[in-house]
């Protein structure tokens, strides 16, 4: 882009009579004017940047602006992503403590809910500590996501109100998977996927206004226990996993946003 | 010794009429009584029982009203850290939280505009940003996005116009006790170079009013000593001194 040119498009963005243009602040990023023509000196420019563009403030344009704060990602994701880790670090140590902690003689020590039961660190026999527990941040965030999906639920906390952990029987009642196991990754999401279908066996009771929900989890559930890779929804809702005040939507768009979620991993994540 | 050496440090530009620097006095009651009945009701309801309430409105009144009254703005991170965490104990979601960086986002991208429309509202922004920072934290540890903001803004108060005007000065030097330690655990080249500034200011730039040179050598020492004052400092420029 000459200077010449870029000189004439500053000026453009500051003249208001020159619309076709683009005088608006954030046209200078686009690849064409209202106008239809491409931009000479944006010719190189991929359109997708247009998106990004619209949201950078006037000073970014400006060689003296403040700095690349908070221009992509807004605070409200970047605090919850923070949380996220760190909850998962701290899941972490206290699980590798844990599992350090069985290989001593110590098996009456009472063992805190977290991310796994007692029953695993006595399998620590097949999974020593050292080389099999998973580590890498990036999956264990994605499988807490998928885990807090599941516990985000009615018939979750219906469940742990129930059945306290210690009466709790292996193949009768559901238990989370441990993130911190290595596991394929389809194995991993087969896991999840049946985990959240014992979970609706503690559904509330169907009531007026769940009636229909309820049918449609159901109905859902069967789906993605034939159809493993299939979409089983054309929702395109987004896909924040908190609430919005009402329980029962929470579910089920809690229960929706599973396959979904998975699915899009599922395609970005090739590996 | 400043030839204003007999100046005391009052309560230039704060509610309360101690000699002191408050370093914001952890006072609910007045920032609860600052509010309108509505958002009062609403905060009291959300701490007890936050399903019910709307938390993005929720947010949303309480940043509106943090931009008009400076006094609010100190203790409104304590009261939105009761949200915060009413929110997360009882339904397990951040709505309030998310909302309320969010929209402290987007007065924080403005910020400009803003000081050169109303410099109160500006100096509400940055205290409001900076009692959020102090109060509400993510797994004891302060939000990571914050920091840099933060910086941006004492970095703003600490321009030469800037410190030409006592307002943001006081808020300033507010602020970096308020928040100075634990800002400089997170990142401490920035504070450097923010202390750099300020050593500059007080150096360099003649027509500085007396009082906030006073203040800046109070905050240069208080940072010298480790974010904390001496005695024998403290006398110096808090106490009451006969004429």
């Amino acid at each position: 882009m000459s200077e010449q040119q870029k000189y004439k498009y500053e000026n453009d963005y500051k003249s208001s009579e020159d619309r076709n243009k683009g005088a608006s602040r954030w046209s200078q990023c686009r690849k064409r004017g209202a106008d239809g023509i491409l931009r000479k000196s944006h010719a190189d420019e991929e359109p997708g940047k247009d998106q990004r563009c619209s949201k950078r403030s006037e000073s970014f344009t400006t060689p003296e602006s403040e700095g690349p704060v908070s221009r992509i990602k807004n605070w409200g994701d970047e605090v919850e992503e923070q949380e996220m880790r760190t909850n998962v670090r701290r899941d972490f140590h206290r699980y590798r403590r844990r599992i350090l902690a069985s290989d001593f003689p110590q098996r009456d020590r009472k063992i805190s809910s977290g991310s796994s039961d007692s029953r695993d660190s006595r399998d620590s026999k097949e999974s020593p500590a050292k080389g099999d527990i998973e580590t890498d941040e990036t999956t264990l965030i994605r499988r807490q996501k998928q885990i807090n999906y599941g516990k985000n639920t009615l018939a979750y906390d219906r469940y742990i109100k129930e059945v306290p952990k210690h009466l709790r029987q292996p193949g009768v009642h559901p238990k989370t998977p441990n993130k911190f196991k290595k596991y394929s990754r389809r194995s991993w999401d087969q896991q999840i996927k049946l985990w959240r279908v014992k979970l609706h066996a503690w559904d509330p009771p169907a009531e007026e206004g769940s009636d229909f929900q309820q049918i449609e989890e159901i109905d859902l559930g069967e789906i993605m226990d034939f159809e493993l890779d299939v979409e089983t929804t054309e929702n395109t809702e987004s896909q924040c996993s908190s609430s919005n005040g009402a329980a029962q939507s929470l579910q089920e768009d809690a229960f929706m946003e599973t396959p979904k979620k998975m699915m899009k991993i599922e395609d970005s994540d090739m590996s | 010794m400043l030839p204003c050496a007999c100046a005391q440090l009052t309560a230039s530009g704060n509610e309360s009429t101690n000699a002191r620097i408050p370093r914001g006095s952890l006072n609910m009651d007045s920032a609860w009584t600052a509010l309108d009945m509505e958002t009062q009701t609403m905060l009291k309801t959300a701490i007890k029982d936050p399903k019910t309430v709307d938390l993005e409105k929720l947010s949303n009144a309480v940043v509106e009203h943090s931009l008009k009254d400076l006094s609010f703005c100190k203790d409104a991170g304590r009261m939105c850290y009761a949200v915060v965490q009413a929110e997360a104990q009882k339904t397990a979601s951040s709505v309030f939280r998310r909302n309320l960086l969010n929209r402290l986002q987007q007065e924080f991208i403005a910020r400009e505009e803003t000081r050169k429309r109303s410099m109160q509202e500006w100096v509400c922004v940055v205290t409001f940003i900076c009692s959020i920072f102090d109060y509400i934290k993510v797994n004891n540890s302060p939000i990571a996005a914050l920091v840099d903001p933060v910086y941006d803004c004492l970095f703003g108060l600490a321009q030469p116009d800037s410190l030409m005007n006592e307002e943001e000065v006081d808020c300033l030097v507010v602020q970096l006790h308020r928040v100075g330690e634990q800002l400089e655990q997170t990142n401490s080249e920035r504070m450097n170079q923010l202390f750099y500034l300020l050593r500059d200011g007080f150096l360099l730039q003649e027509d500085l009013s007396s009082m906030t040179r006073l203040l800046l050598l109070e905050i240069l020492e208080f940072r010298a000593s480790g974010w904390t004052l001496s005695e024998t400092a403290h006398k110096y420029y808090y106490s009451e001194v006969a004429d």
